[in-house]
């Protein structure tokens, strides 16, 4: 049995665009080698709430934030944090696929090149890992100079992850990854993810409820801008306490 | 979810109560059939078996079709897993109402022994457990279940009381026996159906609140 070691901790998180507020008063932890899904309807603040991990709101006009988010001891939000080192620890999968124009190999070795590694024995070694371990490398072993562009949705995706595993980070974020793919593509993704939570802190958005009951552990439900509940995945859908909650699940809502 | 799940939920519900009461009715007419010897509405129980089986057969297509076309989730998980178990319960009581039908039938022409002994006070309290069941099923209600344990260990111990009684005039006189077998069959059926409902009981209170109790 491993331990539950809390992996990240947001304290009293507020969020501003301009004069609206976006996140209100947010509190929660997220545990280490589990999956944690964020549900909400549009303008919840899910999507806003996963981009404070790796400081993504700082590139964005307006915005302005305040509360901590604790990780491994340091504050992600403090102005001496590096944000460029927080997103190697704290990578991101997007939701629409978007591979460098490069080949599939220069894809992957990007991340290290650019923290350093130029040995070309060990970026062989971190693309073939990463790939491994992203299960796209037996479909692209033998291809791995052709340009990623030729891949398919569901392939490039994955390769996006291999792309975040080769820095090696400890948290994977994913916005919604795979509302641009099909079935079989999206359950590539969701074995993926399954495999993944054995190393990783993995926290996903989702709009599809059930995406969100198959993958994750715990489950969020958010709501224009609050926290409502935040509990094990049986428990958002099997029996809720928040009322919001239910109504949101069941699809009673407005 | 859309409003045509909601509609299909509303309907399945509306089948449940409707065909348990059904199956309710069935062993409640046994009981009179048992009663007054009237081998007429016996066969008439008899006959209704047919409709039972078919009508259990449709509610569970169509709890089937909900899970396989809307996947529901929380308390509408609860309500057609909960419908799912009514609907097996109901057809049990009533297969039973059918077995106590079968036996008026086969009887023979003379008078109950001792006034049934305690089958038609034992009947009433099975009656009247599996009526408040189906009402806490329709109203989501458990507060009608409280006192259902209690209940049941009263059913239990007429069926314990009832065999006693009949070992006792089948030792008086053998030609008390065919009778007697009958009374203890009876007492059983009647002892299983409150089970029936008893387990109805626990689906209910986990619909209503979402979490699972044992009622013994």
């Amino acid at each position: 049995m491993t331990e539950n070691v809390e992996i990240l901790q947001i304290k009293n998180l507020n969020l501003w665009y301009g004069e609206t507020q976006a996140l209100k008063n947010i509190n929660m932890t997220f545990i280490d080698r589990q999956v944690t899904a964020l549900i909400g309807p549009s303008g919840c603040g899910k999507s806003t709430l996963l981009r404070c991990l790796n400081r993504m709101n700082d590139i964005v006009n307006e915005c302005r934030v305040d509360g901590t988010i604790d990780f491994n001891g340091k504050d992600i939000l403090h102005n001496n944090t590096d944000p460029v080192e927080i997103r190697r620890k704290i990578g991101m999968v997007f939701q629409k696929p978007n591979p460098f124009p490069k080949t599939i190999f220069e894809n992957v070795a990007y991340g290290p090149r650019v923290h350093g590694i130029n040995e070309r024995k060990e970026l062989e070694r971190i693309v073939e890992e990463s790939l491994k371990h992203a299960a796209l490398w037996d479909e692209v072993k033998d291809r791995l100079s052709e340009s990623a562009m030729g891949l398919s949705g569901g392939q490039q995706q994955r390769l996006c992850i291999a792309r975040t595993l080769a820095v090696e980070p400890e948290v994977i974020l994913m916005d919604e990854p795979c509302s641009a793919l099909d079935p079989i593509a999206t359950s590539k993704i969701e074995n993926l993810i399954d495999v993944l939570k054995q190393d990783y802190c993995v926290i996903i958005v989702t709009h599809n409820m059930q995406q969100a009951s198959r993958v994750s552990d715990s489950t969020a439900f958010m709501y224009l801008g609050d926290l409502i509940e935040f509990a094990p995945t049986r428990q958002i859908f099997e029996n809720p306490k928040q009322e919001l909650t239910e109504n949101y699940i069941t699809g009673r809502f407005g | 979810m859309t409003e045509k799940f909601f509609d299909e939920i509303n309907d399945l519900k509306s089948d449940v109560i409707t065909f348990s009461w059904f199956a309710e009715q069935m062993l409640k007419n046994s009981i009179e059939a048992l009663i007054n010897l009237d081998k007429n509405l016996a066969k008439d129980v008899k006959k209704r078996k047919k409709e039972l089986v078919q009508t259990s057969y449709q509610i569970e297509e169509k709890i089937f079709s909900i899970i396989a076309l809307y996947q529901p989730v929380a308390r509408d998980m609860r309500t057609v897993v909960c419908s799912l178990g009514v609907v097996n319960a109901a057809e049990r009581i009533g297969t039973y109402g059918k077995d106590i039908a079968n036996i008026v039938r086969d009887f023979p022409e003379r008078p109950h022994i001792e006034n049934l002994v305690s089958i038609p006070h034992m009947a009433d309290l099975v009656i009247d457990i599996i009526g408040d069941t189906i009402n806490s099923y329709e109203l989501e209600d458990i507060s009608l279940l409280a006192k259902l344990s209690e209940r049941d260990d009263v059913v239990d111990s007429l069926k314990r009381s009832i065999f006693r009684e009949c070992i006792t005039y089948m030792m008086e006189d053998p030609r008390n026996i065919a009778i007697c077998t009958h009374y203890v069959m009876i007492g059983r059926y009647l002892e299983r159906s409150a089970d029936h409902a008893c387990r109805v009981a626990e689906k209910v209170h986990y619909m209503v609140t979402g979490e699972r109790v044992e009622i013994k």
